[in-house]
C-alpha cells in the first residue's frame, strides 16, 4: 500500500520545523577544522591515530595535545600571528591513548596508556612562533619517557598546578605528582581515579567514591578524601570540568546533562540542563559563557549563560573554512587567548576545531546599508 | 552562458515530477527511440508499478544474470522502495515486493522511511541470493523533509537503520533481514563471497561497516571522512577500497583490520581542483580482475583506471574528463555534470553514461536538442579510445543522470536513471556481434 503524506506545509509546526532544519549546523559563531599538519606542506597524523583526546594551552597561547588510536601522538599547535600549524611531535612508543596533556613552565608532560602501562612522557615546548608563511627552521622535538606513573595502573587524568612546576595525576587507584623540571614521579597516596580532574584555587578535585570529591592540596601534598559532596544528580559517569580563568569558577555536569557551577567557598549551584547527555568537553570564554558538546555519536554544540543558567542548542559542528568537514565527536577543549575555543576532535582523521563564538549581544539580522 | 540558472537537486526532482503531474500515462514509457534493429537501440522502462518513485539509485545484475533495480521514492513523505526485475519474456518490469513491509518498518511509521536502495545490491553466486541494503533520506510521513543530523537523537523520527535483506532469486523469497547500520543509511554495499562478509559505507557519519553473514554481526571500523564515497571495490587479496574527501584511496586490509589512506591523489582537474571531492562515484571491475575503472563524484567527473594488485599503493591512470568543458568560475550543478553507469559489455569494452548539456560557449547545440543529454560511451581498454554509441532518450523527461549500469546474461546494457516521476531504467540493446551469453560474468560484487 502506498503511503501518502500527512501534514500541512503551511502549518506553524511545519514552518518551525523547516526553520530548525535550516539552522541545524553551528547556529552561532564560526567553526574552523584545522588538520593536524602544516596544510599543504606536511601530512596529517595518520587517520586511525588521530583521535584528539587531550588538550592544554600554555601561557603563550600555544595549544598542546595528544591523540588516541593505533598509536598515540603528541603535538603542538598555534593559530596566531604567522603560525597556523599543528606540529606532530611523533608517536609515543607502546601507547594507544592520551589521557591528559599538562603544560608546565619548562615543558609539557603527557600521560598515555598502552601495553606498556600508564606513563608520563615529557615533550619540550615547540618553537611554533616561526614565519610559517615564508620560511621556517626548527629541530625535531625529542620525546622523553618519564616512566610508568603507578605500576600496573592506567592513568585516568592529570592536571597542571598553577605554578607550572608540578602536575597532579590519578590512576585508577592512586594519586601521583610529576615534577615538571626533573620528571620525577611521586605516588602520593590512594585516591580513586574516575573522570577528569579539576584545578581549584589551591588544589585539585577528583571524583571520589559515591557522590563525593576528594581534594589534593598541592603545596602540602595532603589528600582529603570525601572533601566535597556533589549536589543531587546522577553521578555514576566520569566527570568533565571547565574552569573560568577569570572568576576561578568550576563547572561540571551530571550524567543527565545538568550543569553545575562550583565555587570552593560557596559550593555547587545548579544551572540549566543540556538538551542531550552526556556532556562532553566544555570551555568558558572570557565573558563567562560556557560552550561545550553534548550527546553521544553525533554531539551537538551548546552554550550556557552561566549567570542565568540558560542553555542554547547550537547544533552539529561543521567546518566550512580551511577544511569542509562535519564534526561528530570531541575529546577535549581549551580556551584560546582571544576567547576562541579549540576543540579536539575525537574521531578518525581528527582535526583541531577552532570555534569563534558569536559576539555577545550581536543580533543576527540581515545587514542593512 | 547558457547553463545558468542551474538546476539544483530539489528543482531536479520537481521538474521530473512534472511529468507525472502533467498526466502523462505510464504507457508513454514505450520505446522512446524506435530504433528496432538499430545498434544500441534505447528503450525506457518507467516504474509504473510504483508511480511515486522518483529515483533509481541501484541497478545491478543478479546472480541469476537478470537485471534488478530499485524503484526508490525519496521525495514523498513516507515513501518506500520497491525492488524490480526486468522480465525478458514480457519485456517489462516485475515488481518484487514493498521492502518496508518486508522489514516491518512501514512508510507510516512516523520515522524516516525505507525509501531507497543506494548502490547496495550485492550478489551471492553460490546460493543465488541478492543482498540489498536500504538508505535514508525519505521524510517521515508527516514531515516534508528529513535530516539525519537533526533527528539523530529523536527516537520518534530517526531512521531505524539500514535494512539488509537476503533475497533468493531462485525462489523469489526474502530469506531473512537484519538491521545493517542502526540510525544510518547504507550508501554502498560490497560482498566478499569467499569470506562471507558484506562491507558498507554508512551515511551520514561515513563509517566503514563490516557485516559477517555467518554470525550476522556487524562491526563498525570507524569513520573515513565527510563526503560519502559512492562505491567500494574488492581486490584479489580481499582488500576493500574506497576514497576519502580529499581524493585519496582508502584501503581496508582484513589482516591488519585498518583503514589506511593513500599518499597519492585520485584523478582530478589540476587546473583548478585540489582533489577535494574526488570521491568514487562508480567503479567497474575489469573482466580479468586486474584493474578497475572508476568515475568521480565531482564536477567535471574524471575517469580513471586503477591497478590495486600492483605495488604498495595502486597505480592510478587518469583517463581524462568524462564530460565537456565548462565555465569553471561557477560551481556547476552536480545533477547536470555527471558520469555513472560504468559496466563492461560482453565485447570486453567499458560502457558508461556521461551527461552533456547545451552551453553557449562550449557546446552550442540547437534548441531542437534537449538541454541535457545522457550519452552512452564505449571505451576500448586496449586503446583507451572512446566512442559515443547512443543517446538515452526519455519520451518527455530527463535522461542524463545515470546511477548505475549493468549487463544482463543476454549481453544487453541497462542503466538506472534518477530524476523522473516515475523513475525507471533504460535498456540499450547491444549489437548482435557485441553480445555474448553470460556477458555478466565474472559478476561485479558491489553495488
Amino acid at each position: 500500500m502506498q503511503t501518502k503524506s500527512r501534514f500541512d506545509r503551511n502549518s506553524p509546526e511545519i514552518k518551525a520545523y523547516l526553520n530548525e532544519l535550516a539552522h541545524q549546523f553551528v547556529r552561532e559563531g564560526i567553526m574552523v577544522a584545522f588538520p593536524t599538519c602544516l596544510p599543504g606542506m606536511t601530512t596529517p597524523i595518520t587517520h586511525d591515530e588521530s583521535h584528539i583526546t587531550a588538550l592544554d594551552i600554555n601561557s603563550e597561547g600555544h595549544v598542546y595535545g595528544g591523540t588516541s588510536g593505533r598509536q598515540a601522538h603528541l603535538f603542538g599547535a598555534a593559530f596566531h600571528g604567522l603560525t597556523g600549524i599543528v606540529l606532530d611531535a611523533g608517536a609515543v612508543p607502546g601507547s594507544t591513548t592520551t589521557e591528559a596533556i599538562c603544560c608546565g613552565t619548562s615543558r609539557v608532560i603527557a600521560f598515555v596508556n598502552g601495553p606498556q602501562g600508564g606513563r608520563a612522557v615529557a615533550m619540550p615546548h615547540l618553537d611554533l612562533a616561526e614565519d610559517w608563511i615564508q620560511e621556517w627552521g626548527l629541530e625535531e622535538p625529542v620525546l622523553k619517557d618519564l616512566g610508568e606513573c603507578v605500576p600496573g595502573e592506567p592513568v585516568v587524568h592529570a592536571i597542571s598546578a598553577p605554578s607550572g612546576k608540578t602536575v597532579a595525576g590519578v590512576t585508577t587507584r592512586h594519586l601521583f605528582t610529576v615534577d615538571v623540571e626533573s620528571g620525577v614521579i611521586t605516588v602520593v597516596g590512594e585516591a580513586p581515579g574516575r573522570g577528569h580532574l579539576a584545578m581549584g584555587h589551591a588544589g585539585v578535585f577528583g571524583q571520589d567514591e559515591g557522590t563525593q570529591l576528594w581534594h589534593f592540596d598541592v603545596a602540602s601534598g595532603h589528600i582529603r578524601r570525601a572533601a566535597v559532596h556533589l549536589p543531587d544528580g546522577e553521578w555514576a559517569g566520569p566527570l568533565r570540568w571547565a574552569r573560568d580563568r577569570h572568576s576561578g569558577l568550576l563547572f561540571t555536569a551530571d550524567a543527565a546533562g545538568r550543569l553545575f557551577s562550583f565555587d570552593e567557598n560557596k559550593g555547587f549551584r545548579a544551572l540549566g540542563r543540556a538538551h542531550l547527555a552526556p556532556v562532553g568537553p566544555m570551555a568558558v570564554v572570557p565573558d563567562g559563557r560556557l560552550f561545550g558538546f553534548c550527546g553521544d555519536e553525533m554531539a551537538n554544540l551548546f552554550s550556557c549563560d552561566t549567570v542565568s543558567g540558560s542553555f542554547t542548542n547550537l547544533g552539529v559542528a561543521a567546518s566550512i573554512l580551511e577544511q569542509r568537514r562535519y564534526g561528530y565527536q570531541f575529546g577535549d577543549a581549551v580556551t584560546g587567548p582571544d576567547g576562541e575555543i579549540v576543540f579536539g576532535e575525537d574521531d578518525n582523521g581528527g582535526h583541531l576545531w577552532l570555534y569563534f563564538p558569536k559576539i555577545k549581544g550581536a543580533i543576527s539580522t540581515p545587514l542593512t546599508p | 552562458m547558457s547553463s545558468r540558472p542551474e538546476i539544483d537537486r530539489r528543482t531536479f526532482m520537481k521538474v521530473g515530477g512534472g511529468v507525472l503531474a502533467a498526466g502523462l500515462a505510464p504507457s508513454l514509457g514505450a520505446e522512446a527511440r524506435a530504433l528496432g534493429g538499430t545498434p544500441y537501440a534505447v528503450k525506457w522502462y518507467p516504474f509504473t508499478g510504483h508511480p511515486d518513485s522518483d529515483t533509481c539509485w541501484s541497478l545491478s545484475v543478479g546472480p541469476d544474470g537478470r537485471i534488478y533495480a530499485a524503484a526508490c521514492a525519496e521525495s514523498l513523505p513516507g515513501g518506500v522502495v520497491k525492488p524490480v526485475r526486468y522480465n525478458e519474456q514480457r519485456d517489462d518490469l516485475d515488481y518484487l515486493f514493498d521492502l518496508a513491509e518486508k522489514v516491518d518498518d512501514p512508510g507510516d511509521s512516523g520515522r524516516a522511511s525505507q525509501c531507497k536502495i543506494h548502490y547496495s545490491f550485492a550478489p551471492s553466486m553460490h546460493d543465488g541470493v541478492l543482498y540489498m541494503a536500504t538508505h535514508l533520506s525519505g521524510p517521515p510521513i508527516d514531515l516534508p523533509v528529513y535530516s539525519p543530523w537533526y533527528s539523530w537523537h529523536d527516537t520518534k523520527r530517526c531512521f531505524r537503520g539500514s535494512a539488509l535483506l537476503a533475497f533468493d532469486t531462485r525462489t523469489d523469497r526474502v530469506l531473512w533481514w537484519d538491521t545493517l547500520i542502526p540510525k544510518e543509511g547504507c550508501r554502498c554495499l560490497l560482498h566478499d563471497e569467499e569470506r562471507g562478509l558484506l562491507y558498507a559505507m554508512s551515511y551520514p557519519r561515513d563509517h566503514f561497516i563490516i557485516y559477517d553473514l555467518r554470525s550476522r554481526k556487524r562491526r563498525d571500523v570507524g569513520r573515513i571522512s565527510s563526503i560519502n564515497p559512492q562505491a567500494l571495490f574488492l581486490d584479489k587479496r580481499h582488500r576493500v577500497w574506497t576514497s576519502s574527501d580529499y581524493g585519496r584511496l582508502v584501503r581496508y586490509t582484513p589482516e591488519t583490520d585498518r583503514l589506511e589512506i593513500s599518499p597519492g591523489l585520485l584523478a582530478h582537474d589540476l587546473n583548478y581542483q585540489t582533489g577535494w571531492h574526488s570521491v568514487f562515484y562508480d567503479v567497474a571491475p575489469s573482466p580479468d580482475g586486474e584493474c578497475v575503472y572508476a568515475s568521480t563524484w565531482c564536477p567535471n567527473p574524471r575517469l580513471m583506471r586503477i591497478w590495486p594488485n600492483e605495488g604498495e599503493w595502486p597505480r592510478v591512470e587518469d583517463l581524462g574528463p568524462a564530460t565537456q568543458l565548462r565555465d569553471t568560475s561557477f560551481p556547476i550543478d552536480m545533477y547536470r555534470d555527471h558520469c555513472g553507469g560504468l559496466t563492461f559489455g560482453g565485447d570486453g569494452n567499458l560502457y558508461y553514461v556521461a551527461s552533456r548539456w547545451r552551453d553557449s560557449k562550449y557546446n552550442p547545440t540547437p534548441e531542437s536538442r534537449k538541454q541535457n543529454e545522457g550519452v552512452v560511451w564505449r571505451l576500448d581498454p586496449q586503446t583507451l579510445k572512446r566512442e559515443e554509441v547512443a543517446r538515452l532518450e526519455h519520451p518527455t523527461g530527463m535522461a542524463h543522470y545515470v546511477s548505475r549500469g549493468a549487463v544482463d546474461h543476454n549481453g544487453d546494457l541497462f542503466f538506472g536513471h534518477v530524476g523522473n516521476h516515475p523513475s525507471g531504467i533504460f535498456k540499450v540493446s547491444m549489437p548482435a556481434d557485441r553480445k555474448r551469453r553470460n556477458a555478466h560474468l565474472p559478476i561485479r560484487m558491489w553495488g
